[in-house]
């Protein structure tokens, strides 16, 4: 049960922990020239959770990729509402539903995030094997989710406090070509290229290298090298911009995580990607989980 | 059957053959999916299922079947708008293990001869849900035949007491399968920001289903009870069963009520819940009628009951007492306080011969219930469970005590239970081992690991054990010499 529970957590990749750090919510926030490391990461998660919207509407679809080319698929809706509210911490919550294949189809989960960064986001699970809604913990943060080629934290739980950061070059992005499509993104993309070391030790990593765009504050690509220094998992965010009201959104519109030591692959692409409608706090109720039938 | 066996096995090797390519961002749904959307071409119109087959051997010798069920769900789900929804589920089976094994039919204690459902034990029910929702901002109104799940706890029923239990295969099968839908009304509101109200109006009633005498997983108390017919019709006396069930009046509506609310800031759910019904389990009054010939009445009765209770689960986020003290765990209770049922007394396998053998009783039952993540992917969940039985009228104790309802064994005026459950995945995610262990205060043991591996998106297969252990006389002892070897294949549409 606790992979399905990191499944539908981890599929919404921006649910996790506001960190706020002195950003306001609900405006756009962008990376300026002499900024520091620090500051440049609080933007980049600032976005990563698209904190700067008031509500958030997708559908995903997962394709998990075995060593022999083998896929396995998930798709689900997805929603969520930017909040902020110091009244009781609450920064944001997420509501996600699986729609296919058969086997997942009904699961759902709703999780409310908080401001405190030293808070555990609260998670319900809709479960339709057993017709019932189950109180449940975060998932482990150095567990991959769904079984795929990321971990929980990279995903759902990390925070800016987790990692200390250096600023150690800018340049155009070399461009990441896609296995799944064989494109190439982003190429040419003005970023600055940052060192994070975990604050825990030991950890599953020992470093990652990150390529942050300065033109909409998002991070592209993630190196990242294990405990012996050795780079063994990529993971590479494809972003779009989105005119929302006249203003330039920064939206996730896929994610590839690759293990070079397996060979096994994840990618995750966004579809209808709506900001803004205007969604009710209600929808992030039990009450919806409950109207799940399947 | 054998017939019907390949059949079964030809439609699972086409759906094998036809389904194993799949294109990204196309989720394959094979050619059922394909064939029924065909038939039913409705915009609006979602349809799923699954075919399934179950295999159990009894594991001591491997040579015996306890099950070699075949199943087909269907689900549809039309949305004639965003406010008003039908959703119906239909279900076949059928268990040839009636056939397969001889013993069964062959039994001389093989109850079919009266009783409709119970002559067909290898199949029931081809309706399992069919209601229509209508959706609003404030009320939600669910009308029709469905199950409705009180509680968190996993594997007991303490609350979960709204829909009676089909224990043909004892408590091996997810409740989701052995749970019996009833018709009923089912109105939630909403009057806080996170909390609902729930209301209950259930004319419907079905008893709990018991698999009859000689069945693989037929209830000792049954058996028993086979037995004394039989020998009571032996020794000439005729037996008369007189089913109390309640009428189908306004009047024997079960009620039920659920304050469901979460405290903001806290993450702090809790439920307050109430249940007017009738017991499922009905009591059995008995009385010896002299005369040519003697008659003996057998009376089972559905007592009316009512049910308090409630419900809590917190996931600790910050700490206990301390920062960081106990996160990450979940702690989750569940209390009922049921009044108005009735217990037999008597001595193990024997019911009271003279005077009242069945007594009032109160019932007091909780679950207190420990869930974490260890070791990055392994998931602990455990449950400390127990069941107050207090008769409200006197009896001798020094000559009887309650009666287990289920074996007719003696019952502790407090029965302990722990559960505890361990699970994991490798192969990312694909296989899935678990194991789930109960104990019983009596030295009463259930031990069920299970591994499934996931094919691809339509297929599942599943094997594992069930082992029983312990005396005849508690829950999971009675079924000491049903050890099993399961396996399960799963296509979903």
């Amino acid at each position: 049960m606790k992979k399905i529970i990191l499944l539908l957590m981890g599929i919404v990749l921006v649910s996790g922990y506001a960190f706020a750090a002195g950003l306001e919510y609900f405006q756009l926030q962008k990376p300026k020239e002499g900024m520091t490391a620090d500051e440049i990461m609080q933007i980049k998660y600032f976005n990563k959770y698209s904190l700067f919207a008031h509500d958030y509407e997708s559908i995903g679809d997962v394709v998990f990729i075995e060593k022999d080319g083998s896929k396995r698929n998930r798709r689900f809706l997805r929603e969520r509402i930017i909040l902020g509210r110091g009244s009781d911490d609450v920064s944001y919550k997420d509501l996600v539903m699986f729609t296919e294949p058969t086997s997942v189809k009904g699961l759902a989960t709703l999780t409310w995030n908080y401001m405190n960064p030293k808070r555990d986001q609260d998670v319900w699970l809709w479960l339709p094997s057993l017709r019932k809604i189950r109180k449940v913990s975060a998932g482990q943060a150095d567990d991959s989710f769904m079984g795929g080629d990321f971990t929980v934290e990279e995903i759902t739980s990390r925070r800016f406090q987790d990692e200390t950061y250096k600023l150690i070059g800018e340049e155009n992005f070399k461009g990441y070509t896609s296995f799944f499509d064989g494109k190439v993104y982003h190429k040419d993309e003005p970023c600055y290229v940052i060192e994070c070391r975990p604050v825990r030790s030991p950890w599953y990593y020992s470093k990652r290298v990150t390529y942050v765009s300065k033109n909409f504050g998002g991070n592209m690509l993630d190196e990242i090298y294990d405990p012996n220094g050795k780079l063994y998992r990529t993971l590479f965010r494809g972003w779009i911009i989105m005119d929302v009201n006249g203003k330039p959104y920064p939206a996730q519109k896929r994610v590839e995580g690759d293990d070079l030591r397996t060979g096994h692959k994840t990618v995750i692409i966004f579809d209808e990607i709506k900001f803004d409608q205007g969604l009710k706090e209600d929808v992030f109720s039990e009450k919806t989980l409950m109207r799940q039938r399947w | 059957m054998r017939f019907k066996l390949k059949i079964a096995l030809a439609l699972l090797v086409f759906l094998g053959a036809t389904s194993l390519s799949q294109a990204a961002l196309e989720i394959e749904r094979g050619p059922i999916y394909g064939l029924l959307k065909k038939a039913l071409p409705f915009k609006n119109l979602e349809i799923a299922g699954y075919l399934k087959t179950e295999t159990a051997l009894r594991a001591h010798g491997l040579d015996e079947f306890m099950k070699q069920a075949n199943i087909a769900q269907l689900e549809t789900e039309y949305k004639f708008n965003e406010n008003i929804q039908f959703f119906s589920i239909l279900k076949w089976f059928y268990d040839s293990v009636y056939q397969l094994e001889d013993r069964y039919k062959d039994d001389p204690q093989w109850e079919s001869k009266t009783n409709k459902k119970l002559k067909y034990p290898e199949k029931l029910q081809w309706l399992r849900e069919c209601y229509l929702d209508i959706l609003t901002d404030r009320l939600d109104l669910r009308l029709g035949k469905q199950q409705v799940v009180w509680g968190t706890a996993d594997g007991v029923r303490i609350l979960d007491i709204v829909n009676p239990l089909d224990y043909r295969e004892w408590t091996l099968q997810n409740y989701i399968d052995s749970r019996i839908p009833l018709w009923m009304l089912n109105a939630e509101g909403k009057l806080l920001a996170n909390g609902q109200l729930q209301l209950l109006l259930i004319p419907d009633y079905q008893a709990n289903y018991y698999p009859p005498s000689g069945a693989p997983f037929t209830l000792r108390a049954v058996r028993l009870g086979a037995e004394s017919v039989q020998a009571l019709t032996a020794a000439g006396i005729t037996v008369s069963t007189i089913e109390e069930k309640p009428a189908h009046t306004f009047k024997n509506t079960k009620i039920g009520l659920r304050w469901r609310d979460i405290i903001e800031g806290h993450g702090f759910e809790y439920t307050l819940n109430y249940l007017r019904a009738y017991s499922f389990a009905s009591s059995a009054y008995s009385q010896l009628q002299f005369g040519a010939p003697p008659k003996f009445y057998l009376t089972r009765r559905a007592e009316g009951i009512n049910v308090f209770g409630g419900t809590f689960s917190k996931t600790i986020t910050e700490g206990i007492i301390m920062p960081g003290l106990a996160k990450g765990w979940t702690l989750r209770g569940e209390f009922a306080y049921i009044t108005g049922d009735a217990m037999n007394i008597g001595t193990d396998k024997v019911i009271k011969q003279t005077g009242s053998n069945t007594v009032d009783v109160d019932q007091y039952n909780y679950v207190l219930g420990f869930d974490k993540s260890f070791f990055t992917n392994w998931q602990f969940s455990f449950q400390f469970v127990q069941m107050w039985a207090k008769a409200k009228e006197k009896y001798d104790k020094n000559l009887y005590t309650l009666l287990n309802g289920a074996t007719r064994g003696p019952l502790d005026e407090v029965e302990t239970i722990l559960t505890l459950q361990l699970a994991t995945d490798f192969l990312h995610e694909r296989l899935k081992p678990q194991v789930l262990v109960l104990y019983g205060d009596d030295n009463d043991w259930r031990i069920s690991p299970k591994v499934s591996y996931e094919i691809n998106d339509q297929w599942l297969v599943t094997g594992g054990f069930n082992f029983f252990e312990g005396k005849e006389q508690h829950l999971n002892g009675q079924f000491d010499k049903n050890d099993e070897v399961f396996m399960e294949l799963k296509y979903s549409f």
